[in-house]
């Protein structure tokens, strides 16, 4: 019997093995899998420097940072529509209303009643939009200006995206002489953040004024964002940018972010301006990708001035509806690593995170509550912020 | 003495209408379709209901699946008697009690969540308390007031299984329908209860400005080892409890735990071993997130930041689910013909594999046909709505209609209830220890080991050698 007992046929050395692996492949990894030995599994970061050169300054005149006025008007019509992961080109909102009513449009039936004016009327394309559209006096819009002057003294002027409302738009652009620039042909190229309703659906006001002007945009637009392009009269050239860096001059490089973003959009582009003697300025539409995803990827891949990351300019897409959840507690409990020395946010940052910005002791630069901004916690509509500049 | 429906799963034998695989190929074809009705009919962003908000549709996804488990695991079928279970065609079977589990969970939805807890405990359970803060639009309203209904869900259908698969009904096994079901649920309500105040309470807590100090711990205590405040790192153990319960339950057969002779050490080793089991996934989990995207960055948000890594931890680990279960349900759990420890490896092999194809095919499609957004890490994109709705839908397959149309149901006769126990007795004294398992022992857990670690170094060429999504 004790012979029997002893003696190993394949069977069990196989029922045994099993058991084993099972039990050491558990074991290995509840007791690895999150103690400090497995760092020593993580390659180190290798920082890639490229040299995007340097600028001598970089000033941003805040067109408009009100996107929409009404935070429970757009919720619930986003609630009605079906949520956060609606496609935007279905919600009935202007410009591509067609009557239909909420949730129940789309791009091909709400250009079609509009198209025949832009870019040139886009007054009169409004007030048709505002007839068949959801909540159209909701509407705003996100842009600015970019000035910045490379070493060698040349001057730069960019529009970084192109708001919403027609008119809202209007009336800024008129507002800060943005109208005159275009017509000038001043600002040398359109920059779009991102193929949100927000930022996006107010070009045609920039094609009213140029519609030559060269236009950098995401290489991940869906098909109807491409198509409004065409539809809306522009005629210059078109930098669909591919996620990456992106050198456009001397102290100046966008970076495309391939991301999912609410509303059925996906990829943002952001901008990196290196700003001698200073650091690293961060110029964003939403910041879909986070300011502090933003920053590690500068660490990674550009040089900078001073190794320093001095400023921050736009929406730091925190709470943009004045939700909150505790991971945006976790960006102001770790912000502060990263040593911004001016932090220039506005519009989705969120006014409740804005305040926790200022409490936590960031250095957040107000504003003058002006033209629809509601509160001066952060730069509202008409505010300039500059950098390596005093404005 | 008329029966409820106790024991109904075990007496049951299910009898293939055709040879395999045309049985399961009908089955998912058959599910398949329902899933994807109902999904454009409930939570389809594009579809008639639109309850993918997403989580007022994971709220109901969640609780639908624990109406499922209470219906069928605490409460034996109960009201239902057995004849009612055994006679009735499966589709009428099927709807009626399909129906009564979906009254149940808007009763418990809309009773006593929203409206007695939400309007004499906790006001963020009632959407339109929390519409009388200043600032809170409707939308946010409805939203955070699900977040925290599927949060405790989270957690009771862990515990819910749990006090039957691993506990065995303790004490209350012995009782009768529905004194057992009752017991039962209250003692499980009771611990999700008290789970749920030391997980997520303080999660909800700091969603208002400023922090609610002094009606929860805030910040809360999770922070430093987790690297994040967000109750997202409790979401994901308990979701790899949910799931490791139910590996054990189904292609584990309950196994190494029923090897345990003694009984209350049984059932104590099986509840914490699921905990101990589902901590180790947990942990891998995480790892494997770092190994393939890089080390998280505390602060920063989609697929870099500590709280969503420890949320996908959740989803990912609900992958596994999908394929163990169809495994069990559909496939006869095979393979059966190897010894218990065999049998475990091997199905467990499949499901592992079978959950990184679908991870893959999930990502890389889902964007296509369910409304969902393209990419890993959307804050509104959760897997776990639609792998969990294809599991409602399958438990409610399985459980209330007896697999049909693939297979039919036949009561067990005496001897054949007789003949499978003494089978399970069999297959116990087959693998209980003796010294002759010793050296597989040990060679398996040494391999068990170094595969761990090559895992760890594939892991990175694997993820940067095929693109889920384009």
């Amino acid at each position: 019997m004790s012979e029997n007992k002893n003696t190993i046929n394949r069977r069990d050395f196989f029922k045994g093995a099993a058991m084993g692996a099972l039990g050491g492949s558990v074991l290995a990894m509840g007791v690895y899998s999150y103690s400090p030995w497995r760092k020593a599994q993580f390659p180190p970061v290798k920082r890639k420097m490229v040299d995007i050169g340097a600028c001598k300054y970089v000033k941003i005149t805040n067109i408009s940072e009100t996107s929409w006025f009404n935070n429970a008007d757009l919720m619930n019509d986003i609630k009605g529509a079906g949520g956060l992961l609606v496609d935007q080109y279905l919600y009935n909102w202007p410009p591509f209303g067609d009557g239909t009513g909420l949730g129940k449009g789309s791009y091909e039936k709400g250009i079609a009643k509009i198209k025949h004016l832009l870019p040139n009327d886009v007054d009169e394309a409004w007030d048709i939009t505002e007839k068949l559209s959801v909540h159209p006096e909701n509407a705003g819009g996100y842009a600015c200006l970019i000035e910045m002057e490379e070493m060698n003294g040349k001057q730069h002027k960019y529009l970084l995206d192109s708001g919403w409302s027609y008119k809202w738009t209007h009336e800024c652009f008129k507002r800060e002489g943005i109208d005159e620039m275009l017509k000038n042909r001043e600002i040398e190229a359109l920059f779009i953040s991102h193929e949100h309703f927000d930022h996006y659906w107010g070009i045609p006001v920039t094609f009213k004024y140029d519609p030559n002007i060269p236009i950098y945009i995401p290489d991940t637009f869906y098909p109807e964002g491409l198509q409004y392009l065409k539809d809306s009269g522009h005629t210059g050239e078109v930098i669909k940018v591919k996620p990456g860096l992106k050198p456009i001059v001397p102290g100046f490089a966008t970076y495309v972010f391939p991301i999912p973003i609410i509303c059925r959009v996906y990829g943002e582009q952001s901008m990196y301006f290196n700003v001698k003697d200073h650091g690293l300025v961060s110029v964003t539409g939403c910041c879909h990708q986070s300011i502090i995803q933003f920053a590690e990827t500068a660490y990674q891949e550009i040089k900078y001035e001073n190794d320093e990351l001095y400023g921050v300019y736009g929406g730091l897409h925190v709470s943009p509806f004045e939700d909150w959840d505790p991971k945006y507690d976790d960006l102001v409990l770790s912000l502060g690593k990263y040593d911004f020395k001016k932090i220039g946010c506005n519009h989705c940052t969120g006014i409740v995170c804005a305040k926790k910005f200022a409490e936590a002791g960031h250095p957040i630069v107000k504003g003058t509550a002006r033209y629809r901004s509601k509160e001066d916690v952060y730069l509202g509509n008409s505010d300039r912020i500059g950098f390596g500049i005093e404005v | 003495m008329e029966r409820y429906g106790v024991g109904y799963l075990e007496e049951r034998k299910l009898v293939k209408r055709w040879p395999q695989p045309m049985p399961a190929i009908v089955a998912l074809v058959l599910t398949l379709a329902v899933f994807y009705v109902t999904w454009w009919l409930f939570q389809d962003p594009r579809g008639w209901m639109r309850m993918y908000t997403p989580y007022v549709g994971y709220m109901y996804t969640r609780w639908w699946l624990i109406m499922l488990i209470w219906m069928v695991y605490i409460f034996n079928y109960w009201p239902f008697k057995s004849s009612w279970l055994e006679n009735s065609h499966p589709l009428y079977k099927g709807a009626i009690l399909t129906a009564v589990s979906v009254g149940i969970l808007v009763i418990l939805i809309k009773g006593f969540f929203e409206g007695l807890l939400g309007n004499f405990g906790l006001a963020y359970f009632n959407p339109n308390r929390l519409l009388q803060l200043e600032g809170v639009t409707e939308f946010f309203a409805i939203e955070y007031a699900a977040l925290a209904c599927l949060m405790f869900a989270a957690i009771a259908s862990w515990l819910s299984p749990a006090w039957v698969v691993a506990c065995e009904e303790a004490p209350w096994q012995n009782m009768s329908q529905p004194a057992k079901g009752f017991s039962i649920l209250i003692m499980t309500f009771f611990l999700s209860t008290m789970i749920y105040f030391m997980t997520m309470h303080s999660h909800m807590g700091i969603l208002y400005y400023p922090w609610q100090y002094f009606t929860s711990i805030a910040p809360p205590y999770w922070e430093k080892f987790a690297n994040t405040v967000s109750g997202n790192f409790h979401v994901s153990w308990i979701m790899c409890c949910t799931v490791t319960v139910w590996i054990v339950e189904t292609i584990w057969e309950r196994f190494p735990f029923k090897l345990i002779k003694t009984t209350w050490l049984r059932r104590v080793t099986a509840f914490f071993g699921i905990i101990a089991i589902a901590f180790a996934l947990h942990f891998f989990l995480y790892f494997a997130q770092e190994l393939t995207w890089g080390q998280a960055i505390r602060g920063t948000r989609r697929d870099f930041a500590p709280d969503w890594r420890w949320l996908h931890v959740g989803e990912m680990a609900v992958f596994f689910l999908v394929p163990a279960l169809f495994l069990t349900f559909y496939c006869g759990n095979w393979p059966k013909r190897f010894s218990l420890p065999t049998n475990v490896l091997v199905r467990t092999l499949i499901t592992a594999a079978a959950a990184i194809l679908l991870y893959i095919f999930y990502y890389a499609t889902s964007h296509y046909f369910l409304g969902t957004q393209k990419g890993f890490s959307h804050p509104q994109q959760f897997p776990m709505i639609p792998t969990i709705w294809l599991i409602n839908i399958w438990l409610a397959h399985h459980w209330f209609m007896d697999n049909w149309p693939g297979w039919k149901m036949v009561p067990k006769t005496a001897d054949e209830i007789a003949a499978d126990h003494a089978k399970e007795k069999a297959e116990l004294a087959d693998v209980r220890w003796n010294p002759r398992l010793g050296w597989g022992l040990g060679v398996g857990a040494v391999c068990g080991v170094v595969i761990y670690f090559i895992i760890l170094a594939i892991l990175p060429w694997a993820y940067e050698s095929i693109t889920i999504i384009h």
